[in-house]
């Protein structure tokens, strides 16, 4: 355990070096909302208003949901440069068990984007609403399975991947299949509507509907803005996800830096 | 790289574009959002070239470019014009696939488009080469490139119509009435024939203001390089 401690301090160390991007990251983000999404809010069907209220509040917690997103994905990057650069040699010979270090890294990418995250939740509170204590926990441990997922899933990637060049390839194909093909920007009807009338695959339909974003986005919107209805499915999804990238990309992780 | 902004914008296009077009009562928004998305790949393929003008510094590269038989002046617009053209070329087959989407209706009006985006794609290039002379640190410039991509494609026409904007806050509508990214997203629209929310009634106003920018920046490009190079300033 105290190892997996070391870790978490080293990767927060080489998280908070980029803390003017980070600052910039927020500020584009803040942007989506404060621009973006206002604009959008005056240009929605009478269907859709109806049926969102605002698209100022249905927006707020999906860009929470992304900026998670981003940020536990950043670890990855930092996988695979040190794959190339061969550091994990020298992580390999450090005096922890290989289960340690890749659990270690797995949970340091999940903080940090929890930390990320955090002004991006406290903004969403701020202006859309704020949840009731046990509300307020729920989300805080969906988010934080979710990161600790989407970290899994980016070392799975990083490790995966030989260049810089293939892991940005694979990281976009990832990023925007989970980000467009969700409730993130759009509400779930719009897809499954397309979905009937033959103008979207179905395939994609039942990809956006069981989406860790979407049901993490929905999780939130449920408490503060009461649609759509709270289910059992929004957690068990993001819990299914978490649970098979978390224990894939230790896995991954272990047995592909010993052989690199 | 490439690879990477073609998934960004078939994802746009084949997500985004198809499924916001559903959420707005905009007449058209799809054909509307597409000729938006080719603008602001454009944009910030030319942005590319201030990134450039970095490595080069850190790689010596800048001391062989002044030891070149060319001025300054030449020097700045030939990087300017080409930051432009290459943004062109990398953005050429996603405004094709736009263009097959949208659809041209006439190709005179196109040509005209065609050209004022080249001025337009050269004036941020010359806006970017300027930044970077001044920040002279590659990650504030990073950032900066950031917040200024965000910024300056959301208070723009790129994504919606002006009034829409202008609705929605004034401040944020009189911006977007003077940014170049609004002035490029209207003329390759009027230009493709996308005609029924076009901002300006007059195409001659968005050219002038592209001409404006393009001016702008590689007079202050040329005047800002040329000072900042001079005994080592770059570093």
């Amino acid at each position: 355990m105290k190892n997996i401690v070391y870790i978490l301090e080293n990767d927060f160390r080489n998280f908070f070096r980029y803390k003017w991007w980070l600052v910039g990251l927020v500020s584009m983000n803040l942007t989506d909302l404060f621009i973006m999404a206002i604009v959008y809010n005056r240009m929605l069907n009478p269907e859709i208003l109806q049926q969102i209220k605002s698209y100022f509040n249905f927006f707020a917690p999906g860009l929470t949901v992304t900026g998670l997103f981003a940020s536990a994905f950043m670890i990855g990057r930092e996988v695979n440069m040190e794959k190339r650069r061969e550091v994990h040699q020298y992580l390999l010979s450090l005096p922890m068990g290989r289960v340690e270090l890749a659990l270690g890294r797995v949970l340091s990418g999940g903080l940090r984007g929890m930390v990320y995250m955090s002004p991006l939740l406290a903004t969403c509170f701020a202006f859309v609403g704020f949840p009731t204590l046990y509300q307020f926990l729920l989300i805080l441990l969906v988010l934080f399975f979710l990161a600790v997922g989407i970290s899994g899933l980016s070392i799975a990637i990083a490790v995966s991947t030989k260049s810089i060049d293939k892991f940005v390839t694979a990281r976009g194909l990832v990023y925007y299949l989970l980000f467009f093909c969700s409730s993130v920007f759009y509400p779930l009807s719009l897809i499954e509507q397309l979905g009937r009338e033959g103008r979207f695959p179905m395939p994609l339909v039942t990809f956006a509907r069981v989406n860790p974003l979407s049901n993490a986005s929905n999780l939130i919107r449920s408490f503060l803005l009461g649609t759509p209805p709270f289910s059992m499915e929004m957690i068990i999804s993001v819990m299914t996800f978490s649970a098979v990238f978390t224990f894939f990309a230790a896995f991954a992780y272990i047995k592909l830096i010993e052989r690199a | 790289m490439v690879i990477m902004r073609i998934i960004w914008f078939a994802s746009q296009i084949a997500f985004f574009g198809l499924i916001a077009s559903r959420m707005v009562a905009v007449e058209d928004y799809f054909r509307y959002y597409v000729g938006g998305l080719s603008v602001m790949t454009l944009y910030s393929a030319a942005v590319f070239i201030g990134f450039d003008i970095y490595e080069e510094a850190e790689h010596g590269v800048f001391e062989y470019l002044l030891s070149l038989p060319v001025t300054r002046r030449q020097l700045v617009l030939g990087r300017s014009i080409g930051g432009g053209l290459r943004a062109f070329i990398y953005v050429g087959p996603l405004i094709c696939i736009s263009l097959y989407v949208i659809g041209i209706v006439n190709p005179l009006n196109f040509l005209l488009a065609l050209f004022s985006l080249f001025l337009f794609a050269f004036g941020v290039s010359g806006m970017s080469i300027t930044l970077a002379v001044v920040i002279k640190s590659s990650d504030r410039f990073d950032i900066l490139m950031g917040v200024l991509d965000a910024l300056i494609v959301r208070l723009s026409t790129a994504m919606y119509p002006l009034s829409f904007v202008k609705e929605a806050n004034p401040i944020y509508g009189w911006i977007a009435n003077f940014n170049p990214v609004t002035y490029a997203a209207e003329l390759f629209r009027w230009g493709a024939g996308v005609e029924s929310i076009l901002s300006f009634e007059n195409p001659l106003l968005p050219l002038l203001g592209i001409v404006l920018f393009f001016g702008f920046f590689m007079f202050v490009g040329i005047v800002l390089y040329d000072k900042s190079i001079e005994g080592g300033g770059w570093r």
